[in-house]
């Protein structure tokens, strides 16, 4: 097996001294496409954070390359976008940990977050301030900004989250050309299994309410068993039109006689 | 002899507060639009109030235990001490189940109290007191002028060599804390610079003006739609028509010198506010 990019083994992840969730086995290797999913408040976050370091373990170890280039896109409303900033000194922001304390961004960096920027599709908003955008083309910036790192490894928190379908499905698509067959490893989090579902090669089911934390390949996560255990209920899956469809099933009344 | 003729006239007096004023009113205008855009508009206001209050602990130490704390060079250290610990304690301050803004309020209403009750028991200094609650800028000595012109140059130095990183981490700690970069390290950097700057310029201006001035001017920038690299200067140019605008008409027309400083900056703030609140 090859080095993974990043990962845990036997964590328990929490905040101060309280284990939200133990014995956390995953790691993410070049070319994976995880997807880590469960309900808000699930804990899904907290595995993603302490994974990247961000957060301390309170056990167990975290596995990975060091030095990693990460990318970075966190949750859009976790961003105020009262700031004057505009599109492209928001991108250029990427650049900043790579450069150190000292240096100012130069040409090359500048070129790198056009390039990002175009590699998202909003090279013409360079100039817009942020607040300006709409939620799917701010998305995209703070994607370009991740991409502007040139990482290896690109981390979301709830991107297609307060969506609209049509936006949702370009921002997904947008991952699925980013990733394009293991060229960019890509780690996401989401409480919508079927935003996922038909780009994700790897999911995680996490919820820190049943102590759960499974993972595994997409085909073997989307089975009725592992569903249910993260669902608690009969959830099926169809294809239509080449589309994975998830849905929960409604549960029907037991007769009693 | 007009006014304004015996204030031109009077140039040896005002010229050294004059000048820290506008020093004063530059430093907490570029500083403000930290303050303003972090959201931590009450964070300056605490810091104010710890300032005092560290002023206050000073000049009753002096009194009641009689240790010699009457120069003003050791007040200023135990009031920047105070405000600079006060900044890097609510600057950092998270707490899970309470939001920040509870924490910062009740330090600002527990600190006011504190003054109050602290310079109750000040029997000789109370006068003094005044000066540095509400400002006493028609007689700043040189030595203060020095303090805030070298407060002001390493707050220059700071913001112009750690630009990226400050703004990366007020923006988006989140991602800057997931990237590695150590998010903790480069607040305390920021909060340090207005905790430095708080305590020097309140000697000069007084806490409201302090207060107003890390407020008003960036509020007015950025209501003016200045662009982030511009809210600094801009920011900063307004608190300096505010300052020494204030200054001068309040010389002019003998009324209160920190009144009128805030009472300028408020008045350039509202053309921005009224030209947002219709559009």
């Amino acid at each position: 097996m090859t080095e993974p990019l990043v990962g845990l083994e036997k964590a328990s992840v929490g905040y101060g001294r309280t284990p939200l969730l133990t014995g956390i086995d995953f790691a993410v290797g070049a070319g994976d496409f995880l997807a880590v999913v469960g309900p808000n408040g699930g804990g899904k976050t907290t595995i993603v954070r302490s994974a990247l370091g961000a957060l301390p373990l309170l056990a167990g170890r975290r596995t990975g390359r060091r030095p990693l280039r990460i990318g970075y896109v966190p949750q859009r409303e976790h961003v105020d976008a009262i700031w004057p900033l505009r599109a492209g000194e928001v991108a250029l922001m990427g650049r900043v940990p790579g450069l150190g304390p000292w240096r100012r961004p130069g040409p090359a960096d500048r070129a790198a977050v056009r390039k990002a920027m175009e590699r998202v599709g909003i090279e013409d908003l360079h100039d817009e301030p942020y607040g300006d955008l709409s939620g799917g083309q701010r998305q995209r910036t703070l994607i370009a900004r991740a991409l502007a790192a040139d990482p290896e490894l690109l981390v979301l928190d709830e991107p297609t989250n307060g969506m609209d379908p049509s936006a949702e499905l370009a921002t997904m698509d947008l991952l699925r050309d980013l990733h394009h067959n293991g060229e960019l490893a890509i780690a996401m989090v989401s409480h919508r299994l079927e935003a996922v579902a038909n780009y994700a090669r790897t999911l995680a089911f996490v919820d820190k309410a049943q102590s759960l934390f499974r993972t595994g390949g997409l085909e073997e996560m989307l089975q009725p068993e592992a569903l249910s255990a993260l669902y608690g209920r009969a959830v099926h899956v169809r294809e239509l039109e080449g589309r994975k469809l998830v849905y929960p099933v409604e549960r029907r009344p037991e007769v009693v006689r | 002899m007009s006014p304004w003729q015996s204030f031109l006239e009077a140039r040896e007096i005002w010229q050294v507060p004059l000048t820290a004023s506008v020093i004063a009113g530059a430093l907490l205008g570029a500083l403000g639009v930290y303050v303003v855009l972090r959201r931590t508009v009450f964070v300056s206001a605490a810091l104010t109030q710890l300032s005092t209050l560290g002023l206050v602990a000073a000049l009753l130490v002096e009194e009641r235990i009689h240790i010699e704390t009457e120069q003003s060079g050791v007040q200023l250290a135990v009031a920047i001490a105070v405000s600079v610990a006060g900044a890097l304690v609510l600057g950092a301050i998270r707490f899970r189940r309470l939001p920040a803004e509870a924490a910062v309020g009740g330090v600002w209403v527990v600190a006011s109290a504190l003054v109050v009750l602290g310079a109750s028991l000040l029997a000789h200094a109370a006068h003094d007191l005044g000066g540095l609650v509400f400002g006493n800028a028609v007689a700043v000595p040189s030595s203060d002028l020095v303090i805030i012109a070298a407060v002001a140059a390493v707050c220059l130095l700071v913001h112009g060599f750690f630009a990226k990183e400050l703004t990366f981490v007020s923006f988006d700690a989140e991602t800057a804390r997931a990237l590695g970069v150590r998010v903790g390290l480069w607040d305390s950097l920021l909060f340090l610079t207005i905790g430095l700057a708080i305590p020097v310029t309140a000697r000069a201006l007084g806490a409201l003006p302090v207060f107003a001035f890390l407020t008003l001017p960036a509020a007015a920038a950025l209501l003016g739609r200045a662009g982030y690299r511009a809210a600094f200067p801009v920011a900063a140019a307004i608190g300096v028509v505010a300052a020494g605008g204030g200054y001068v008409l309040s010389w002019l027309w003998e009324i209160p010198t920190g009144a009128t400083m805030v009472a300028i900056a408020g008045v350039i703030l509202l053309p921005g506010a009224v030209i947002r609140l219709r559009g």
